[in-house]
C-alpha cells in the first residue's frame, strides 16, 4: 500500500514535475505545416461532410500557397459539453494554428475557450454562436431563416391548418433552439394550426424515431412536423413510413444528410430546408487560416440555406 | 546471549536473489495495486515517449481536472463493488445535484456555499434512499439503481426542461475552475476525499466490515456487523460523491447542465475493475479504483493527442483498458512458472 501512496504521490507532483522533463510544446513556425483541430459537437454523418468541406480547404490553400495545412478532425464521442470541454482542453495541449469549434453550449464552453485565449490559439466556431464578447469568426446559415424556412413550406403544404409537431434537437444547443423558436414563431402566425407536441431528440436518429412514432399515436390528428437538427427528420420520416402515414402526415426536414435525401426521394418527406454543411467547414478553415496569419476576419460568413426537394435532387 | 542470536538462520530461509527486472515484477506482484500500478508507469511512459504534448504542465492539468470528477464517482463506487453492491443511478444523482445547485443559487437566489451543501446533503439522501430500498425491501442493486437512475434523470428533465441554467455565481466557480500553486482545486478534493475514505478503508473497524461483508454477508451478519446500515451507509456515501462531483463540475463550466453525469456510469465501474477491485465483492481499495480512473484518462487523452479518428477511438480505448487488465494477470503468471 506504500507503494500505491508513493505512486499517487508522484502523479500528484507531476504537473510541477513536467516542464523540468519536457519543456512546452514550441509553437508553429513560419515554414512548417499550419494545424487546425476541428472539434465538431460529436460523431455524426453531417460532422463528416463539414470535415470533407474542410479538408477541401486544407488543400486548396496548400495548393495556393505551397505551405501544407493540415486539419485535425477529433470528434467527441457523446453530444455532452463537459465531454467536448475535455477534448478542446486536449487540442490546446498540443498547441494547434488554431480551433474550429461547433460549440454544444457557448456558456458551457466559454471557460475552455478562455484556456484557448490565454494560450493564443485563434480560434473559429461553424453552425454555432460564439460566446458574447469573445472576438471569433461565426460561419453558418442563419439558423432562424432556416426554422422558418422548413415551417413556412410546412404551412403552405397542410393549408395553414391542423396539428403539428416540433421535433427539438438538442435542447441546450443554441442552434437547435434557435430554430425551434423560430417555427414555433411561423405557426403561431396561423390561428388554424396548432403546435401539439414538441419531442427532444438530443441529435439521434433512434430517439427522434420512437418519439415521432409515440407523438404520432397520442396526436392521431397530426398533420405534419418540422425538426431542429439533422437527425431528428430521419427518425421523424422512419416513423412515418413505418406507422404507414406517409402522404398523410407531412415532413420538412432539414439538412442534406443522405437518409434525408433518401426520404425526398421516396416521397416520405416532401423537402427539406438543408444548411450547407461542407460550405461551412470550408469557410471555416478558409478563416481561421486568415487568422493563422494575422488577419482580421469578419464576425459573421452566412453559407446560406438550399431548399432540397424531388425536383432538385 | 539469547537463542536467536546464537542459531544462525538456515540458509534455506533466506529469500533466493532475483534479476533486478525478476525483483521489480515479484514485489509489484506481491502488492495488490502491483498490477494497476505496472500498467499505469507503462502507459504513463509510452505516452510520454510517443508525444511531446503529453508530459507538460498544461496537459496533466487537463488531465488531473478532468479525473477529479470520474474519480470522485469512483470512489464511491468502488465502496460499493467491494460491498458486492452496484449504484447505476451515481450519475443521475450528480446531474440532478448539479441541477438543483443552480436552480438554489441562480433561480431562487440562495447563497451558494449554502445551496453547494444542500445539493451534497440531498446527493446522500439519494444514496440512502437507493439504500433504504435494496435494504429493507430486499432489491438487487444493479436492478433497483436502473429504476432510480430514471427517476434522477427524469427530476433532472422535469426541473430543467432539458435547458442548462446559466449565471451560476462566480463565488463558487473556483472550486471548478482553480488552481492552487498549478493543481486543480477540483483534483485536490479528489485527493483529500480519497485519503479520507482510504483510511476509513484501512485503519478502521468500518473499513474491515465493508470487506468482510463483501466476501460473505452471511458470516458478517453472523459476527453482529450491523450488514443492512453498513450498506445504507455506503450507498448514501456514493450519493454525497456524485454530488459532490456534479457541483464541482457545475463550478467548472459555469452552467449547470442537464447533461452532467451522463458519462459517468460506466467508466467507474470500469476503473474499478481495472484498479483491482472484484465485481463479486471483498476484493480491492479505493486507491486501485482511482489509479484505474487515471488509465482511463491518459487513454482519453493521448487518443486526442495522437488525433486518432473519432471512428477508432473506442477500439483503441477499449483495447488499452484490455492490455492494461491483461498485464496483471500476465504479470503474475510470469511469476507463478518462475516460482514452480
Amino acid at each position: 500500500m506504500k507503494t500505491a501512496f508513493a505512486f499517487a504521490a508522484m502523479l500528484t507532483a507531476a504537473p510541477f514535475l513536467a516542464p523540468l522533463a519536457a519543456g512546452q510544446a514550441h509553437a508553429a513556425d513560419n515554414s512548417g505545416p499550419l494545424r487546425f483541430v476541428l472539434i465538431p459537437k460529436t460523431v455524426h454523418p453531417w460532422f463528416d461532410k463539414a470535415n470533407n468541406g474542410a479538408q477541401a480547404a486544407a488543400a486548396m490553400i496548400s495548393q495556393a500557397t505551397g505551405r501544407k495545412v493540415e486539419i485535425e478532425y477529433r470528434a467527441p464521442q457523446t453530444a455532452d459539453v463537459s465531454s467536448q470541454n475535455d477534448i478542446i482542453e486536449r487540442a490546446i495541449a498540443t498547441h494547434p494554428d488554431g480551433l474550429i469549434l461547433d460549440l454544444l453550449d457557448e456558456k458551457g464552453n466559454r471557460a475552455t475557450m478562455d484556456e484557448a485565449v490565454d494560450e493564443k490559439i485563434p480560434m473559429t466556431v461553424f453552425d454555432s454562436l460564439p460566446p458574447e464578447g469573445m472576438d471569433i469568426t461565426a460561419v453558418g446559415a442563419d439558423f432562424c431563416e432556416q426554422g422558418t424556412m422548413a415551417a413556412e413550406r410546412l404551412a403552405n403544404l397542410v393549408g395553414k391548418k391542423g396539428e403539428v409537431a416540433i421535433m427539438m434537437g438538442v435542447p441546450t444547443a443554441p442552434n437547435h433552439t434557435l430554430r425551434a423558436e423560430c417555427e414555433k414563431k411561423v405557426f403561431a402566425k396561423y390561428p388554424d394550426m396548432k403546435v401539439v407536441a414538441t419531442g427532444v431528440d438530443n441529435d439521434s436518429i433512434e430517439t427522434a424515431q420512437k418519439q415521432a412514432s409515440a407523438i404520432m399515436q397520442a396526436h392521431p390528428d397530426l398533420v405534419g412536423w418540422v425538426e431542429c437538427d439533422a437527425s431528428g427528420p430521419v427518425g421523424v420520416g422512419q416513423a412515418i413510413r413505418e406507422s404507414g402515414k406517409t402522404g398523410k402526415v407531412r415532413e420538412v426536414g432539414l439538412d442534406n444528410l443522405n437518409d434525408m435525401i433518401q426520404l425526398i426521394k421516396e416521397g416520405v418527406a416532401e423537402s427539406s430546408a438543408s444548411s450547407r454543411p461542407e460550405m461551412q467547414g470550408y469557410w471555416a478553415v478558409v478563416s481561421a487560416w486568415q487568422r493563422a496569419m494575422g488577419q482580421k476576419t469578419p464576425k459573421y460568413i452566412d453559407t446560406g440555406i438550399d431548399l432540397l426537394t424531388s425536383k432538385n435532387l | 546471549m539469547s537463542l536467536e542470536t546464537t542459531v544462525p538462520a538456515a540458509p534455506s530461509q533466506q529469500p533466493p536473489k532475483l534479476p533486478p527486472l525478476k525483483a521489480l515484477v515479484s514485489r509489484l506482484a506481491g502488492n495488490p495495486l502491483g498490477g494497476v500500478i505496472a500498467a499505469l508507469v507503462i502507459i504513463f511512459g509510452a505516452s510520454c515517449a510517443l508525444s511531446p504534448h503529453f508530459l507538460t504542465t498544461f496537459n496533466m492539468v487537463i488531465i488531473a481536472r478532468a479525473l477529479a470528477f470520474i474519480g470522485l464517482v469512483t470512489i464511491g463506487q468502488s465502496i460499493l463493488m467491494i460491498l458486492g453492491e452496484l449504484d447505476l443511478s451515481v450519475g443521475a444523482i450528480g446531474g440532478l445535484a448539479g441541477v438543483v445547485g443552480g436552480i438554489l443559487m441562480v433561480q431562487l437566489g440562495l447563497n451558494p456555499w449554502l445551496s453547494l451543501g444542500l445539493c451534497l446533503l440531498m446527493g446522500g439522501a439519494c444514496g440512502l434512499l437507493n439504500g433504504a430500498l435494496i435494504t429493507q425491501l430486499r432489491l438487487h442493486s444493479l436492478v433497483l439503481t436502473i429504476g432510480m437512475a430514471g427517476v434522477y434523470g427524469g427530476a433532472n428533465l422535469v426541473a430543467t426542461k432539458g435547458v442548462a441554467i446559466t449565471g451560476v455565481p462566480r463565488d463558487i466557480t473556483f472550486l471548478g475552475r482553480g488552481l492552487v500553486m498549478g493543481v486543480p482545486v477540483p483534483f485536490l478534493v479528489l485527493l483529500v476525499c480519497l485519503a479520507i475514505v482510504a483510511f476509513v478503508m484501512l485503519r478502521t473497524p468500518v473499513g474491515r466490515y465493508i470487506y468482510a461483508i463483501g466476501s460473505n454477508p452471511d458470516a458478517a451478519r453472523m459476527l453482529g456487523i450491523r450488514v443492512n446500515a453498513i450498506r445504507m451507509g455506503a450507498f448514501a456515501l456514493a450519493g454525497f460523491l456524485s454530488a459532490l462531483a456534479g457541483i464541482l463540475m457545475v463550478a467548472r463550466l459555469g452552467t449547470a447542465q442537464p447533461s452532467i453525469g451522463d458519462t459517468w456510469v460506466l467508466g467507474p465501474i470500469a476503473a474499478a475493475v481495472i484498479g483491482g477491485v472484484a465485481t463479486t465483492g471483498g476484493i480491492g481499495s479505493p486507491i486501485g479504483a482511482v489509479l484505474g480512473a487515471v488509465i482511463i484518462g491518459i487513454i482519453e487523452d493521448i487518443i486526442v493527442l495522437f488525433g486518432i479518428s473519432p471512428y477508432w477511438q473506442s477500439v483503441v480505448s477499449g483495447g488499452i483498458v484490455v492490455l492494461a487488465i491483461s498485464f496483471d494477470a500476465l504479470a503474475r503468471r510470469y511469476l507463478n512458472r518462475d516460482a514452480v
